[in-house]
C-alpha cells in the first residue's frame, strides 16, 4: 500500500450541485425542513398526472401523503439529484427508473431484437444442394427481399397481411464480413464497414477474426420483442431469411432444402445475444440472464469509441450492465418492484465511481508503470497475488477513505449495498486493466469487499454475505468445480443470480481486461462490429448519455405506437 | 486441545473495542439505566404488564420427544416458557456509534444465547424468544454499546447510518422516534416501528465526542481512528483472501 496523491476530485461538482449551499465536507447538516415531497418538481409532475388518471378511471393512485408511512411523505431529508457521470446532466431519481426512461427500454430492446446469422450455410445449401448460382448481385437482390421482409411484409404468398412500416421502421438487416473484396461488392446501405467503424488496429484485427465468412445483423421490430419475448427474435428472423431465400432464389415455397435454409437459420447459423436459461428461471434465449459478461462487453461500444481510455470504456459497461442487469433483469424480471434502481444508479452517476477508478488508474501507472491510456498487452503487471492484492487494497482504502472525508459523498451513496459495489468496481476495474487479467479483477472485487466489510463492519444487503464472502475462492484460482474464466460467466453463473449490484460490474471488470490489453473485441467479434451499427436506435458507444437523454426526455424510442391509436 | 477465540486482528484502539465487545468475559460497563418497562415499550411487541403470548406450550407440558440433540441444548427461559419469536433492530451511525452491524452480530453471539441475527449496513436484527429479547435489549442499551444519539432502536425505515447528523448531534431518523429534550437527555416518543407511545422514554444523554471516539468500532478518518494505520488489520484481512483464492475453503500453508 501506498497512497497516492490525486487533486483531482471528479465528484466535487456532483456534490456542489446536489447540496447547494452547503460544505461538502461537512458532518453536519439540517433536516425536517424541505417541505417532503414539494421539493421535487417530478414528484409534484406525478401527483398531477395521478388526479388525471384517477379522475378519467375513478379509481384512486398515486397518494403518498396518505399511503407513504401513515403519512409522513418521502422527503424528510433532501431528496437529490443525480448526475449522469460524465454528461454533465442532471436528473431526478424517478427519471432513471427504465419505465420512466425510453432510453433505458430501447437499449434493451435492441440487445434483445438482434440476433446475428451466417448466411454462408445457407449459400452453401443453394449452390451445391440446389445448383443455383449465388453472386454479388444475388446477394445483394436478396438483401433488398430481407429488408422488405424483416419487418413483417410478405414476399412470397398471396394476399397477406403484412406490418405497418411507419410501426416497424427501426427493423432491418445488415452484413458484415472480414473479406475486403466480399466487401466491397455489397451494396454499401447494407454494409457494416469494418474499416469505416473502427480505429485501425481495431478493425484489422476484428476483420482477422471475422473471417471470410458473411454475417447478417438482424434486428427485428422493436414491438415484436416487446409484445413476445427474446425467444421470439431468431424465430421471426428466421421465418423471414427463409421467405427472403425463396423469393430471392426463386425456390419452391415447400422443397425440401428449405429445412436447411430453416436450420441454419434457427439453429446451426446464429448467435443469439444470450444463452437460455435452466427451467427454474424459466426464460428462453436472448433474455438478460443469459448474456456472457464477454458477449455484454462486447455489445457496448465504448472502447470502439474510448480505445486510449480503457477506464472510461469500462465504466460505460458498468452504468448499461448496472442498468440491465440490476434494473431490469434482477430487479424486475427476477424480483419486482422499484428499489433495485437505487443500488443500480450509484454505479453510473455523479462520477464517484470515475473517480475511484482513475485513482486506481493513476496507483497502477505510479507503482507498476501499466501505461493505462497506452493500452497494450506489453505492459500489463503480471497478475499475481500480491499484486491484486495491493491494487485492490490501496483503491478500496482510498475510496472509503473518500466517502469519509467527505460526509455529503456518503450520503449520497446513503446505502451499504451502493458503496459495496462501487468500491469493489474500482478495485475490480484496477486489478483487471492493471493486469489485463478478468479473473484478477474479480478476485480483486472479492478482497475489497473483505476489507470493506471488516473496516466499516458492515456491506451490503444479506445478499452480500452471500456470494461476496466466498467469492475469493472462486476466482483467479479456477478450480474445476467452481470456475469459468470470467468472460464465460453471466448473470445466471451459481452465486451470481440473486444479487443486485454485481453483474454489470462484473461485465466491466471482464471488458476492462480486454480494454487495457488493447484488444478488438472481448468474446466474440462478431457482436462487437454488430453493435458499431449507427442506424441503431441506441448509441452503444455511449450507453450513460443516452440514459441521460432519456431521463430529460430527448431520446427517440422505437416502438411507435402513434399510428394505430386514436390522435390525443 | 481447547480452541481460544482471539476475537478478531488488529493494533488499534477500534480493533480493541471490538475484541471487548465481544469477549463474554470482558465486563462491560453500564452507563444508563432503562427500566424494564421502558424496554418493552421502546420495542412495542407486548403492553407492559401483559402476559407473554406463546407460539407452543411450555416444554415441561410439551412432552418433548427423547432426543439427543435437546438433551445436550438447555432451552432459555423464553424457549422454556413458549414464548413467540420478536426482534429488536438497531440503527448504527457511522459517525463513531460504539458498535456497528457485524461487530453487533458477532458480540451477539458470543454473550447471547438462542439468537437469530441479521447484518446489513445499515441495520442489524436480532430475533429471538420475547422474554429473552427483552432480558437482552436491556444489556444493550444501558451498556457501552448504546449511545442515545448515534445508536437508534428502529424496526422500519431504519434510515441514517450514513448521513450526516443533524445540527444537535443526532443521527437523521425520517420517523423521528426519539428526540433530544431541552434537558440533554433522549427520549423516545414512538416504538421501534414508529407508533407514538403514551409517554416518552428517556434513554439518557448522548455521550460526548472523546468518549464516543474512545470507545468506537468503526474505522473512520475523519472522525476516528483511519482503517489505513491498523496495518495488522489490513495484512489480516489480505491473508485470508490470499488464503482461501489457493485453497478454497480448507487454507493451508
Amino acid at each position: 500500500m501506498g497512497k497516492i496523491e490525486r487533486a483531482q476530485k471528479l465528484f466535487l461538482d456532483s456534490l456542489k450541485e446536489k447540496f447547494q449551499g452547503e460544505d461538502p465536507e461537512a458532518v453536519n447538516t439540517t433536516y425536517y425542513r424541505f417541505g417532503g415531497l414539494a421539493q421535487s418538481p417530478r414528484k409534484q409532475e406525478f401527483i398531477k398526472a395521478s388526479k388525471a388518471v384517477e379522475m378519467q378511471r375513478g379509481i384512486p393512485m398515486y397518494e403518498p401523503v396518505r399511503c407513504h408511512l401513515g403519512g409522513i411523505p418521502l422527503g424528510q431529508r433532501q431528496l437529490m439529484t443525480y448526475q449522469v457521470s460524465q454528461s454533465g446532466v442532471f436528473v431526478e431519481g424517478d427519471d432513471l427508473h427504465f419505465v420512466n426512461n425510453s432510453a433505458m427500454q430501447q437499449f434493451w430492446d435492441d440487445i434483445r431484437r438482434t440476433v446475428i446469422v451466417g448466411m454462408d450455410l445457407a449459400h452453401q445449401t443453394l449452390q451445391k444442394r440446389l445448383g443455383k448460382e449465388v453472386t454479388p448481385e444475388t446477394i445483394n437482390e436478396y438483401l433488398h427481399v430481407l429488408n422488405h421482409a424483416m419487418p413483417g411484409a410478405a414476399v412470397v404468398q398471396e394476399h397477406m397481411v403484412e406490418t405497418h412500416p411507419g410501426v416497424v421502421d427501426d427493423c432491418y438487416v445488415k452484413v458484415f464480413t472480414g473479406d475486403d473484396a466480399i466487401a466491397d461488392d455489397i451494396e454499401p446501405q447494407f454494409l457494416l464497414n469494418i474499416d469505416k467503424l473502427f480505429p485501425a488496429d481495431q478493425g484489422a484485427a476484428l476483420k482477422a477474426a471475422v473471417g471470410k465468412g458473411l454475417w447478417q445483423a438482424i434486428h427485428i421490430p422493436t414491438i415484436v420483442s416487446r409484445t413476445c419475448d427474446g425467444g421470439t427474435t431468431s424465430r421471426w428472423s428466421a421465418m423471414q431469411i427463409g421467405m427472403s431465400y425463396i423469393g430471392a432464389y426463386r425456390m419452391c415455397a415447400g422443397e425440401a432444402a428449405v429445412a436447411d435454409l430453416s436450420y441454419a437459420a434457427k439453429h446451426a447459423g446464429v448467435v443469439q445475444m444470450a444463452s437460455i436459461l435452466p427451467a427454474r428461471r424459466a426464460r428462453g434465449p436472448n433474455e438478460p440472464g443469459g448474456i456472457k459478461f464477454g458477449l455484454f462487453s462486447d455489445i457496448v461500444q465504448a472502447n470502439r469509441k474510448y480505445p486510449k481510455d480503457p477506464a472510461r470504456a469500462s465504466l460505460e459497461v458498468v452504468g448499461a450492465g448496472t442498468m440491465l442487469f440490476d434494473q431490469i433483469w434482477l430487479g424486475s424480471y427476477m424480483s419486482g418492484g422499484v428499489g433495485f434502481t437505487q443500488y443500480a444508479t450509484a454505479a453510473y452517476t455523479d462520477n464517484i465511481l470515475d473517480e475511484y477508478t482513475y485513482y486506481g488508474m493513476d496507483y497502477a501507472k505510479d507503482k507498476y508503470g501499466v501505461d493505462w491510456a497506452n493500452p497494450a498487452v506489453g505492459d500489463r503487471v503480471k497478475a499475481t497475488q500480491e499484486v491484486v492484492n495491493d491494487l485492490a487494497t490501496e483503491v478500496t482504502l482510498n475510496a472509503m477513505e473518500q466517502y469519509e472525508q467527505f460526509p455529503t459523498l456518503m450520503e449520497d451513496h446513503f446505502g451499504g449495498s451502493q458503496r459495496a459495489g462501487v468500491i469493489a468496481a474500482a478495485s475490480g476495474l484496477t486489478c483487471s486493466i492493471g493486469t489485463g487479467n478478468s479473473n484478477a479483477g474479480l478476485n480483486g472485487w472479492y478482497l475489497s469487499m473483505l476489507l470493506h466489510k471488516e473496516g466499516w463492519s458492515r456491506l451490503g444487503f444479506f445478499g452480500y454475505d452471500l456470494q461476496d464472502q466466498c467469492g475469493s475462492a472462486n476466482s483467479l484460482a479456477i478450480r474445476p468445480d467452481e470456475g469459468l474464466i470470467g468472460e464465460l460467466r453471466g448473470p445466471n453463473y451459481p452465486n451470481y443470480a440473486m444479487n443486485v449490484g454485481h453483474q454489470g460490474e462484473y461485465a466491466a471488470i471482464v471488458g476492462g481486461a480486454h480494454y487495457g490489453r488493447g484488444d478488438a473485441f472481448c468474446y466474440d467479434p462478431r457482436v462487437s462490429v454488430c453493435f458499431a451499427d449507427p442506424s441503431l436506435k441506441f448509441d452503444f458507444a455511449e450507453p450513460r448519455r443516452e440514459f441521460a437523454k432519456g431521463a430529460i426526455r430527448e431520446f427517440t424510442p422505437a416502438g411507435e405506437r402513434s399510428l394505430i391509436i386514436p390522435a390525443r | 486441545m481447547a480452541y481460544t477465540p482471539q476475537y478478531g486482528p488488529g493494533t488499534s484502539t477500534v480493533a480493541e473495542n471490538r475484541r471487548k465487545q465481544m469477549n463474554p468475559d470482558n465486563k462491560l460497563e453500564k452507563v444508563r439505566d432503562v427500566t424494564d418497562e421502558d424496554v418493552v415499550l421502546i420495542l412495542g411487541h407486548r403492553a407492559p404488564g401483559a402476559a407473554y403470548p406463546t407460539a407452543h406450550p411450555p416444554l415441561a407440558e410439551a412432552g418433548e420427544p427423547d432426543c439427543p440433540i435437546r438433551k445436550i441444548v438447555t432451552p432459555t427461559e423464553g424457549a422454556k416458557a413458549g414464548d413467540r419469536v420478536r426482534y429488536i433492530q438497531f440503527a448504527d451511525s457511522m459517525f463513531n456509534a460504539p458498535s456497528q452491524p457485524y461487530q453487533r452480530t458477532y458480540s451477539y453471539s458470543y454473550r447471547f444465547r438462542g439468537i437469530d441475527p441479521g447484518t446489513l449496513s445499515g441495520r442489524q436484527i436480532v430475533e429471538c424468544r420475547e422474554r429473552d429479547l427483552e432480558a437482552y435489549s436491556k444489556f444493550l442499551l444501558e451498556t457501552e454499546m448504546f449511545d442515545p444519539a448515534r445508536c437508534s432502536v428502529r424496526g422500519a425505515t431504519v434510515h441514517g447510518h450514513s448521513l450526516r447528523l443533524a445540527e444537535d448531534g443526532m443521527m437523521f431518523d425520517m420517523l423521528q422516534r426519539c428526540l433530544l429534550t431541552g434537558d440533554g437527555n433522549v427520549k423516545y416518543v414512538k416504538n421501534q416501528i414508529g407508533e407514538p407511545l403514551d409517554r416518552e422514554v428517556n434513554v439518557g444523554k448522548p455521550m460526548d465526542e472523546g468518549w464516543l471516539k474512545a470507545h468506537s468500532t468503526i474505522f473512520h478518518s475523519l472522525v476516528g481512528v483511519p482503517y489505513r494505520d491498523d496495518q495488522e488489520y489490513v495484512e489480516y484481512v489480505q491473508r485470508i483472501h490470499s488464503l482461501r483464492t489457493k485453497y478454497g475453503f480448507m487454507p493451508k500453508e
